[in-house]
């Protein structure tokens, strides 16, 4: 177990320092002045140019600077986005809860719907239902995301009027930053007409998080679906029917916990998926997330924020996966080290 | 569970999330906060929160009309200067020495960030008025020490002095008489500040501050500010005069011009700067919206940068006018909803010269003049097309894609840029465009508005002069325009400065547009403001 | 009139034709790899399809609706866009720069896959084990989100994001590659190669290719729907394709500002991607039930 721990950890140190190299040989590789790229500031007058070096440690060898970077990093000093002026840190911990509000939303949606539909396939597979739960995974699964948002505008926003298209919550309702989780935030906030932001945020979520889960639904069921019929397919299933249980009881008693325990691991890998798609998402329903953010920092040529928006999302995703990956393993050390999801 | 129960619990869960679905999207009507606040959507950030920093209008509508206020008012009607901070004034018979009694018991606002010990009075107007004129003023170079607008006007040298004479009256001296000086005065761009804050500023070492969270008296306090995504205000329940406008006010920063239209059908808008020419029609058919229109006293040109090679050449800038087809550019663009420009100043003006000449579409002869002026045949320049929309340019992309088709078949390879609309400027002043497609709204009624901004020598490091192109003969013609009062005598001396241009060709003039904006007929009391910036302070929202 | 058969020779399909018969039985995947072959088609013929050049612009028909709308004209099929372009050419053109560039990176993809795959299953010791464990944790990042990073680094444009997403997909055919090649490295064919003194590269081309040709097929369709989408939503986000180059993600973005007076604009090039993206999947989830099913009987 210990063992396992440490060649985990190692794993999770190796990369996220090959991130964070990267990230930092990325303010030399970028074009431009390298103390802009690194600081965010474009330096006024010579004396403010020597202050940010020395600030910087740019004067001092590679390895003195790369040590700053680490200290800088750490301690949350992050430095200035080049056109806004404002702490990266402080814009990266206002859009990130954003985007990983969205993604756990979306993935208990595809948990809810995902399941279930992927199980009754399973059972009844090659049966009619189960062709049309196959063929809704298929069609699901090849919708590109942003298109589907904007069919899901379309409709629900422009034709029928039910639904906000952009945004997060009416911006009438000055809700105070705290998590960052903008349901939470009303929720222990004190604001006025609390219960109708409540309801003005959900109205808003919904979309958004309907156009990203789609996807993940899809790749849910079929994950079930086909976990459920190779572990209907094993020898202690034809072994307990002879001696006469019900399918039912099999099922509920055995094989339904042996399907999903080991798919569950690859379902959690899906949050990657889906803080991707939903990095494409918000650019549609302005919503103010890392996506939105990044890739607003990439049209303005925005290089600390490109930098350090790549490091944050990265690290978070490969910290996210190896930590999955080790609990997997942990919990069932039998599991076949290179099973991947495939669907 | 069999499967059977399993599907009917299926069934009843659909059904269930489905009803939640219909009573959330039901739950559409207007709550108490919701109805009494208004959503505006705007087209872009503002640079800063004061408008003696920066000429655009973006700026100018996110500050002047909801934090501050002026000495002197336009009526938006006629256009007629009228009190504001100021009850009245005296010009003195050699119209050297204004004199300006101040309104009394004027609040500034109390935020959280400040919280004012006394109310306006002439301190602040002195204080105003000297952070751009005085170069050894303590603010004049807090953020950038850059004041377009004055600096184009030469402003700076033309007030002698600035006096408070007691707490409520103020006199300016000039150094030479100036029509226009009341006018501008009322401008945008003439806003007046809090003394008193400013000094709280430096004491607490951040003066910028003063331009980032404004302290003013108009009827709306700013409460916070998010780049790109909103600007909150609250009424400023102290406000000098009785008006009807909303408790918040909200500015939902919405770059695309589409999506602003698609939120004011939805309702998440409740009015929209620069709705897209595309989406007039739908807005003129939906019962639930009214679109405001009003001809614009505005140019769209498109500016070479005069200041480098090869564009320095007059033969290379006709050359590359003569290649576009504006007929094609206004149709496309504009979709016919403006008036072609001959020159700067539009119809409605009286400086307009009906029977100017202008470069027409020759493409054999752009490609003959290019190939004599020693231009190859795969030159490659750069169009910076605005990435906001404005009334003289509703979609300064398209137009640039139209463009490079044109140019492309007199040889010529354009890429196309475009930045943040903030950094956008900066390069511009910085001067690091070929040539750039943008133009120009008055900010009031005079001729000189456009000609000496666009394109005086004083107007280069200002940054309003795109084409950062200086010819002493023009100026010289402007200036005598100015000290002319005879209109016809000075009509003469505009048409002079036509010709000018036109042989010069700095910048070539595209159109005159129609100026929209577009409202939820719950909303009363919008009205487009030709002279500047868009007020809410008489905006209701019908129960 | 029968057959008559004097030996009782039964038919043995060779693998390959037995997936073939195994895929054909199921009528949609026909239609998909129908479907498919079309899009191949479009992306090869579309200079000879398209009735225009697809960045002729034309100011005198700004958007107009399709053909089979009211005051359509047949001359533009599906209409034009905002600059007058005409949207049936766009739409061929956007199919074939879409298509056909995700299926160029997706081989460039296998080949390097494959190669760096094949170094890391037959070797062994500290290279192959640091290669592996960096390549597991690069493979639970997206795709899109791998290229998405490349092309804020690199900047944008079509051959920028080309090469992202070539970056961004060699780790999983590295993955599957190394794990078949250790496998089969354990077979007893391959000791007898190595018995009979075949050299490395030897044994990799004329006994584990063959046989991993199938595996490389499925996985390269499935590479192939995630380069279609990855490449059509860079071009949707502007960080792919740009002006001129027609892509039907670039070019579904550019008609948002128009999506309301003109929404056939988001219709048309948002369903050709959807159906390529489709067919793609179809014709693999074909062609693995083929290939199980062949295994199984």
């Amino acid at each position: 177990m210990i063992n396992l721990l440490m060649r985990y950890v190692n794993l999770l140190v190796l990369t996220v320092s090959v991130l964070v190299i990267f990230s930092f040989s990325l303010a030399y590789l970028f074009p431009g002045d390298t103390l802009t790229n690194i600081s965010g500031i474009v330096p006024e007058t010579d004396a403010q140019r020597a202050a940010l070096e020395e600030a910087f440690k740019l004067n001092s060898s590679i390895f003195a600077q790369f040590w700053h970077y680490l200290e800088n990093l750490v301690s949350g000093n992050w430095g200035v986005s080049f056109t806004s002026q404002v702490g990266l840190f402080e814009q990266i911990s206002i859009a990130f809860p954003a985007s990983m509000e969205l993604t756990i939303y979306a993935l208990l949606v595809s948990i809810v719907v995902g399941i279930p539909l992927g199980f009754i396939g399973g059972i009844w597979h090659h049966k009619p239902f189960d062709f049309g739960v196959v063929s809704f995974s298929i069609v699901s699964y090849s919708f590109p995301v942003f298109w589907l948002a904007l069919i899901f505008i379309t409709i629900f926003s422009l034709q029928l009027g039910l639904l906000p298209l952009s945004g997060r919550v009416n911006l009438l309702y000055d809700v105070p930053h705290s998590s960052g989780f903008i349901l939470w935030d009303i929720w222990q906030s004190d604001i006025p007409n609390k219960y109708d932001a409540f309801i003005d945020a959900i109205r808003h979520l919904i979309l958004p998080t309907a156009s990203i889960a789609l996807v993940t639904t899809a790749i849910f069921i079929r994950f079930t679906r086909r976990a459920i019929m190779d572990e209907m397919e094993k020898g202690y299933i034809d072994a307990a029917k002879s001696r006469g249980f019900t399918t039912k009881q099999i099922f509920f008693k055995h094989g339904l916990r042996n399907a999903l325990v080991p798919i569950l691991p690859l379902m959690a890998m899906q949050v990657s998926t889906l803080i991707t798609n939903a990095m494409v998402v918000e650019t549609i329903f302005s919503w103010p997330g890392i996506g939105n953010w990044l890739i607003q920092a990439i049209y303005q040529r925005d290089y600390p924020a490109i930098r350090i928006g790549m490091l944050v999302v990265s690290v978070f995703v490969v910290t996210l996966t190896i930590t999955i990956e080790f609990i997997s393993r942990a919990i069932d050390p039998a599991r076949d080290k290179f099973e991947r999801a495939t669907i | 569970m069999n499967p059977n129960s399993k599907s009917r619990y299926i069934k009843s869960t659909l059904l269930l999330s489905f009803s939640v679905i219909v009573m959330l999207g039901c739950s559409k009507q207007k709550t108490e906060i919701t109805q009494a606040g208004i959503t505006f959507c705007s087209e872009s950030s503002p640079a800063s929160f004061n408008p003696q920093l920066d000429t655009s209008s973006t700026t100018a509508d996110a500050s002047s009309h909801q934090v501050y206020d002026r000495l002197l008012e336009f009526n938006t009607e006629n256009g007629q200067i009228e009190p504001g901070l100021a009850s009245s004034w005296l010009v003195s018979n050699d119209s050297l020495t204004y004199t300006f009694q101040l309104r009394k018991d004027v609040a500034f606002h109390d935020t959280e960030y400040f919280t004012p010990t006394r109310f306006f009075n002439a301190d602040d107007v002195v204080f105003s008025i000297d952070r751009w004129r005085v170069n050894s003023h303590p603010y004049h170079d807090v953020s950038g020490g850059n004041y377009p607008y004055f600096q184009s006007l030469d402003l700076k040298n033309t007030i002698k002095n600035v006096t408070r004479i007691n707490g409520y009256r103020v006199e300016i001296s000039l150094f030479k008489p100036d029509s226009s000086f009341l006018a501008n005065l009322a401008t945008d761009f003439s806003v007046i500040l809090s003394a008193e804050y400013a000094m709280q500023l430096i004491e607490s070492g951040s003066p910028s501050d003063l331009d980032k969270k404004p302290i003013g008296t108009g009827p709306f306090k700013f409460i916070s500010y998010r780049k790109d995504q909103f600007i909150r205000y609250q009424r400023h329940q102290d406000y000098f005069l009785d008006t009807t406008g909303p408790e918040n006010l909200v500015f939902d920063i919405t770059p695309k011009s589409s999506l602003r239209v698609a939120k004011l059908i939805t309702g998440e808008c409740d009015a929209v700067a620069f709705p897209s020419q595309n989406d007039l029609e739908i807005i003129r058919e939906r019962d639930d919206l009214t679109l405001l229109e009003k001809p614009g006293l505005n140019v769209g040109f498109w500016a070479f940068n005069t200041s480098k090679p090869p564009f320095d050449d007059p033969k290379v800038r006709r050359a590359l006018a003569l290649a576009i087809d504006k007929t094609s550019l206004l149709e496309a663009v504009y979709l016919g909803q403006a008036t072609r420009a001959k020159s700067l100043v539009p119809s409605a003006s009286w400086a307009h010269q009906s029977n100017m000449q202008e470069i027409g579409y020759n493409p054999i002869t752009a490609r003959k003049l290019l190939d004599e002026a020693g231009i190859p045949n795969d030159f490659t320049m750069n169009i910076w097309a605005m990435p906001v929309q404005r009334a003289y340019n509703p979609n300064a992309m398209k137009m640039a894609q139209l463009m490079s088709s044109y140019l492309a078949d007199v040889g010529v390879t354009v890429n196309i840029v475009s930045y943040d609309w903030a950094r956008f400027r900066q390069n511009l002043t910085a001067g690091m465009h070929d040539s750039v497609l943008i133009g120009w709204s008055a900010d009031n009624g005079d001729p000189d508005n456009f000609y000496r901004p666009l394109l005086t020598c004083a107007a280069i490091p200002s940054g309003t002069n795109r084409a950062m192109w200086c010819n002493p003969e023009y100026d010289a013609l402007i200036e005598s325009a100015l000290n002319t009062e005879n209109s016809n005598e000075r009509r003469l001396f505009y048409h002079r400065a036509n010709q000018i241009i036109f042989n010069e060709a700095p910048l070539i003039p595209i159109a005159h547009a129609f100026q929209y904006q577009a409202v939820n007929n719950q909303i009363e009391g919008m009205l487009i403001n030709p002279f500047g910036g868009i007020r809410f302070d008489d905006v209701v929202r019908k129960q | 009139m029968p057959q008559f058969n004097l030996y009782q020779e039964e038919f043995h399909p060779s693998p390959l034709m037995h997936v073939w018969l195994e895929f054909k039985r199921s009528h949609f995947a026909l239609i998909g790899f129908a479907v498919l072959l079309l899009f191949c088609a479009i992306a090869i013929l579309a200079p000879l399809l398209a009735p225009y050049d697809p960045n002729i612009q034309n100011t005198n028909t700004i958007l107009l609706p399709p053909a089979w709308e009211g005051n359509g004209s047949i001359a533009h099929l599906f209409g034009t866009d905002a600059l007058g372009r005409d949207v049936f050419s766009r739409t061929l053109y956007g199919c074939r720069v879409t298509f056909g560039s995700s299926v160029f990176l997706v081989l460039i993809s296998v080949f390097c896959g494959v190669a760096l795959g094949t170094f890391a299953g037959m070797s062994k010791g500290v290279k192959s084990s640091i290669l592996n464990h960096l390549l597991d944790s690069l493979m639970a990042i997206p795709t899109l989100l791998i290229a998405i990073i490349i092309v804020a680094i690199l900047g944008t444009g079509l051959w920028n994001s080309m090469w992202a997403i070539v970056l961004a997909l060699i780790p999983q055919f590295v993955h599957q590659t190394r794990n078949f090649v250790r496998e089969e490295m354990k077979k007893d064919y391959i000791l007898l190669d190595k018995l009979d003194g075949t050299s490395s590269p030897r044994i990799f081309w004329s006994s584990i290719l063959p046989s991993m040709f199938e595996l490389l097929v499925v996985q390269g369709t499935m590479a192939l729907s995630v380069a279609i989408i990855d490449i059509s939503a860079l071009g949707f986000l502007n960080l792919g394709a740009q002006n001129p180059v027609v892509e039907l993600g670039a070019s579904l973005s550019q008609s948002l500002e128009v999506a309301y007076s003109a929404p056939w604009l988001i219709a048309l090039p948002g369903f050709c991607i959807f159906l390529m993206v489709l067919s793609i999947n179809i014709v693999g989830e074909g062609l693995r039930s083929a290939l199980r099913n062949r295994l199984v009987h």
